[in-house]
Formats: C-alpha cells, sequence, structure tokens
C-alpha cells in the first residue's frame, strides 16, 4: 500500500515537473514576439521603456507608432514593400523554376555525371553566401548593374538555387518511379509526365522551395546595404534596419521598431500559420531521413 | 528506370540525354553566378585590392599568399581569435542545440494533457522571419532601457552591460541562438522519438530498466543518425550565421564575439575598405567548413542518402 502510494506521488511529481519544463520553454518562445507586440502599442516616448509596458492597460494602448511607419515614412512603407516584393517575387520564381528542373533531373534521370553534379552543388553550398557579396559587389559594378533591380535580383535568384535543387531531389526521390512508368505507358512523354504528374505531386516541397527563396531575400540585410543606394530602391529590410540605428542618435523608437517588424512580418507569418505542416514537415523530411 | 545490364554509358546517354537540358539553365547559374564569384574571390584574396595604398582601389597587384602569410604573422591575433570565435560559436550553439532539442523532445514525448498547445507554442518563434527577431533581441539585450534589464531591475538586479563583456556578449548571443533554433530540433527529434518502437521500451521495463538507461540505452542509439546529421547542418549554418553577430555584438566588444563572415563583411564594407583582407578571410571560412565536412562526411557515411 505504502509503496504503490510513493508511486503515485513520484508519477505526479514527473507530470508537474514536465508540465513546468515546458511552460518555461513556451514563455521562453513566446516572450521576444508578446514584447514586440505590447511595445508596438505603447505611448512610451523615445528610447525609454519599463517593463511595466508588459503589462497593458487598455488606456495606454495606441496606434500612433502605426500610424507613423504606414503613413509618415520617407519612402514610403508601401513604396519600400513593393520594392521587397519585386526583388524576393522575382528571385522565389526564378529560384523555383530552376529548382524544379534541377531536382526533376538529378532525382528521375540516371545520366553520366550525375553524382558529380551533385558533388559540385554540395561544395558550391558549403561556400558562405554572405561572402560571395563582395565578388558581385565589384563584378556589378563594373557592369553597371548596381542600384538597379537586376543587379540584386540575379544573387538572390543564384543563392535560392542551391539550396532549393537539393530540397526539391529528396523529395522526388521519395516519389515511386512506378507513377511516372505508368504514366509513359499511357503515352505521355517523359516531359509530359514531369508537368502533368511529377509536378502536382510535388506541390508541397516546391511551395517550401518558394517559400524560402521568398524568406531569404524578403528578409535579406546584407545584400541590400551594398547593392543599393538610392532610397527609391529601399526594401523594407532596409527601412526596418534604418528605423533601429537612426543616424546621428543613439536611441531608437521602441514603438516605431516594433510596430515595423510586426507588419513586415505579416505576410511571412500568414503563409507560414496557412501552410505550417508543408513547411515543418519538408523541412524536417530531410533531417529524418539523413 | 532501367535494369542494372542496361547501365552501360551509351545506354545512359541515349536514353537519359534529357536531363542535360533540364540541368542547362542551372548550370550556367551555377557556373556564372556560383563558381566564377567563388574563384574570384579566391583571386583577390591573392591580390592588394584595397590594402595597398591610395590608388590601390583603382589598380591593383597580384602579391601571391602574402595576405595569409600576414595573416598569420602580423595579424595573427586577429586571425587566431576569429578561428576560435568561430568555431566557438557554432560548436556551442549545437551543443545547446542538441541539448535543449533533446530534452523538450523527451518531455514531449509522453501522454500529456496539453501536448499540442505546447508544441504549437513552441514552433512560434519559427513563424517570425529571423533577420526581424534578431533585431529585437539586440534591443532587448541593450544596457539602457532594454526589457531585459528593465525586467531585472524590477527584482532589484542592477543592470547589466550585457554586449559591453566578452561573457555576458557570448551569453546574450548563444541565448538568441537558441531561441531562434531550438524549435526546429524539438521538432525533428520528436518526429524521430515517435517512430521508436513502443516494445523496445516495453521490454526494456520488464528488464528492470529506469528512465535514464533506457533514454541512454535505446533512445540515444536510435537517434543518433539524425543526430549527427542536424548536428552537422546546424554547425555549418551557425558558423556563417551572420546576423545574430552583425546585429547583436558587431563582433564587439572589441572583436572579441567577431567570427569570419562578419570580419570579412567588415573589411569589405566597414569604414576603411580591404577587399583582399575580405576574400582572405572568405577563403579561409570555406577552407575549415570543406575540411570539417569532409572529415565528418568521411567518418559517418552521411552522404548515402543525397547520392543514391
Amino acid at each position: 500500500m505504502k509503496k504503490q502510494h510513493s508511486r503515485r506521488a513520484i508519477r505526479i511529481l514527473k507530470r508537474a515537473a514536465s508540465h513546468a519544463v515546458l511552460i518555461v520553454a513556451c514563455l521562453f518562445a513566446l516572450f521576444p514576439i508578446y514584447f514586440m507586440i505590447v511595445a508596438s502599442f505603447s505611448t512610451f516616448p523615445l528610447g525609454a521603456i519599463s517593463a511595466s509596458i508588459l503589462v497593458p492597460r487598455p488606456s495606454q494602448v495606441t496606434l500612433t507608432s502605426y500610424h507613423a511607419i504606414l503613413l509618415d515614412q520617407n519612402p514610403s512603407f508601401v513604396a519600400m514593400l513593393t520594392n521587397s516584393l519585386i526583388f524576393a517575387g522575382s528571385a522565389a520564381l526564378i529560384g523555383l523554376g530552376l529548382a524544379a528542373f534541377t531536382g526533376f533531373a538529378l532525382s528521375k534521370f540516371n545520366f553520366p555525371g550525375r553524382r558529380t553534379f551533385v558533388y559540385f552543388i554540395l561544395l558550391i553550398s558549403l561556400f558562405p553566401s554572405f561572402v560571395m557579396i563582395l565578388p558581385f559587389y565589384l563584378m556589378f559594378a563594373k557592369l553597371g548593374l548596381i542600384d538597379t533591380y537586376i543587379g540584386l535580383i540575379i544573387p538572390y535568384s543564384a543563392g535560392a538555387v542551391v539550396f532549393s535543387g537539393i530540397l526539391v531531389k529528396n523529395y522526388m526521390d521519395s516519389i515511386p518511379d512506378d507513377i511516372e512508368e505508368a504514366a509513359l505507358v499511357d503515352g505521355l512523354g517523359r516531359t509530359e509526365a514531369f508537368f502533368r504528374v511529377l509536378i502536382p505531386l510535388c506541390l508541397p516541397v516546391l511551395g517550401l522551395a518558394a517559400f524560402l527563396a521568398f524568406v531569404g531575400p524578403y528578409t535579406d540585410y546584407a545584400f541590400a546595404h551594398v547593392f543599393i543606394d538610392t532610397s527609391n530602391l529601399w526594401t523594407l529590410a532596409l527601412g526596418l534596419y534604418s528605423i533601429n540605428s537612426p543616424e546621428g542618435q543613439g536611441v531608437q523608437n521602441y514603438g516605431l521598431v516594433c510596430a515595423f517588424a510586426l507588419v513586415m512580418s505579416l505576410p511571412i507569418v500568414a503563409f507560414y500559420m496557412a501552410f505550417q505542416r508543408w513547411i515543418i514537415g519538408g523541412l524536417t523530411m530531410g533531417a529524418v531521413r539523413g | 528506370m532501367a535494369d542494372l545490364r542496361d547501365q552501360t554509358l551509351s545506354y545512359r546517354l541515349r536514353h537519359e540525354w534529357p536531363a542535360y537540358l533540364y540541368l542547362l539553365p542551372t548550370t550556367i547559374v551555377l557556373l556564372f553566378l556560383n563558381a566564377y564569384p567563388i574563384a574570384y574571390t579566391v583571386y583577390i584574396s591573392l591580390t592588394d585590392f584595397g590594402t595597398g595604398g591610395r590608388f590601390s582601389l583603382l589598380t591593383y597587384h597580384y602579391v601571391g599568399i602574402t595576405n595569409y602569410i600576414s595573416a598569420f604573422t602580423t595579424n595573427a591575433s586577429i586571425s587566431w581569435g576569429l578561428i576560435f570565435n568561430s568555431l566557438f560559436w557554432a560548436a556551442g550553439s549545437v551543443a545547446l542545440f542538441l541539448l535543449v532539442g533533446l530534452g523538450l523532445a523527451t518531455v514531449l514525448n509522453q501522454d500529456l494533457r496539453g501536448k499540442t498547445i505546447y508544441r504549437t507554442l513552441i514552433l512560434l518563434p519559427w513563424a517570425m522571419p529571423a533577420f526581424i527577431t534578431i533585431l529585437i533581441w539586440a534591443n532587448m539585450w541593450q544596457v539602457d532601457y532594454g526589457i531585459i534589464n528593465e525586467m531585472l531591475a524590477t527584482v532589484g538586479v542592477a543592470p547589466v552591460a550585457w554586449l559591453e563583456h566578452t561573457d555576458t556578449a557570448w551569453a546574450a548571443l548563444f541565448v538568441t541562438n537558441v531561441w531562434l533554433s531550438f524549435p526546429f530540433y524539438t521538432v525533428v527529434f520528436l518526429a524521430q522519438m515517435q517512430s521508436i518502437p513502443k516494445d523496445l521500451y516495453e521490454a526494456a521495463s520488464i528488464d528492470g530498466a529506469g528512465m535514464f538507461s533506457k533514454f541512454g540505452r535505446i533512445t540515444v542509439p536510435y537517434l543518433m543518425p539524425t543526430i549527427v546529421f542536424v548536428g552537422l547542418m546546424g554547425f555549418l549554418f551557425t558558423f556563417n550565421n551572420f546576423y545574430p553577430i552583425y546585429l547583436i555584438t558587431s563582433g564587439g566588444p572589441g572583436v572579441t564575439t567577431q567570427i569570419f563572415i562578419t570580419q570579412s563583411y567588415d573589411d569589405a564594407f566597414g569604414a576603411s575598405p580591404a577587399f583582399s583582407t575580405a576574400a582572405m578571410y572568405a577563403v579561409l571560412d570555406f577552407l575549415i567548413i570543406l575540411v570539417i565536412t569532409v572529415v565528418v562526411i568521411w567518418r559517418t557515411n552521411l552522404t548515402r542518402n543525397w547520392l543514391k
């Protein structure tokens, strides 16, 4: 009787400890996001902030920061958003097309040189993308591509190909060859089978590849900072950075920074929430299969 | 798609040639927009571009491995610092990712009320783009008006100058980095743990194995391939993870948290451009990564799945 008692006590204790650990983990995960939200609605003066904003009172909630970032900015928020969408959208489209063809060729064809090609891609992927900024900068300065749309879309697309290509290849590897063979028996050509059978089956991974190829440029600061001078080509990432470190002043306006950051994240968060299963599934699949 | 006896070179060329057409655009991109810039970087690292005085931005010369020699003679302390910091940053982060990921996955892998809610909340940091959340973390660590110090103040702790001391600056970087990555590791390990056959644990319980010996004898061996794989990927990614360091410490205080990639960026686009030094550090970065990858792949047979 006594032994059973203590066993039950241990079980309850274990359960309580598990919940405690998970609650701490969730608070840790949530805290910065919660902070962003309350700070973006707070009325505190420039730079000044105190822990009391974490427990907001209804009377303190204000839309001043949102008003300021959406309406009183130069260049305007909409202009920066448009630029970001042009850069990231083009890179995602180009990168996606290249990745689909690459994945198809590497997964469904057994051509001479296939291994070499995969090794070549893996070798290139080891070269850190951030140090590509310097050679691209020097090349594009010669070609007069600095401070143009093309000048930034090219390196963004080039960066997307390497990772997405491997991602699509791995996913296509998991689709049985029989499916493609059945399409061939039905009289489709190999290219037709690719577009009409394989592509629809690969939509989840293609969506994921497009998403990743979009998020990279959408939140890129390192390339854009070097490649863009004129403010009418400014992207949201440049706008956010400049609000965060205003020239000549040491302090930043947390409300503005957080409001800008939240509005900028909105499209990404919405997309992530809508396709959470595909995104998490696609990204963890590679790791689990390894 | 063919029988083994048909796998001769001429057969494959005859039947598989469309692959080359599909790969043509990518090949062009890889050669001109990846391989060429990399080769160009190596070449710049062998010149005095940007470091040879006033006119060196217009005319520069091939100087052989002079830059590499001076990196390990006159500038030895900077270079060794970069090597140490880059390795410390990557290895320390990965150790924390694995520890937190395995721990939380183990806790989540039981019959608990609210498990789905916990899992969803833990995944939230992932929904936000990293560049944005890192910037917010950079603000949170500020000594004046940083929310972390403001919260400490409510329990009577004096403000900590997190980013002005090497130890606390590293602590701030590691905490931020764990926040960015632990959702991924937790979910990957949890998915893998759920695929471990239940009867293994039941059999172990009958044999009288406790919680820890089950973890050490069943869970860890079963997860080992995944641990090695995500560990290596995490290491390679963190070694070159630019934004946490660039946005939070800028390599400071001094250069004590500077890694190759941030040093290279500063050398190229900072106050005094030194393109050849920037290129040299990029090449050293790549060589170190290459050696580590080759050794790990060679010792663990990791490429099996990629190349099959």
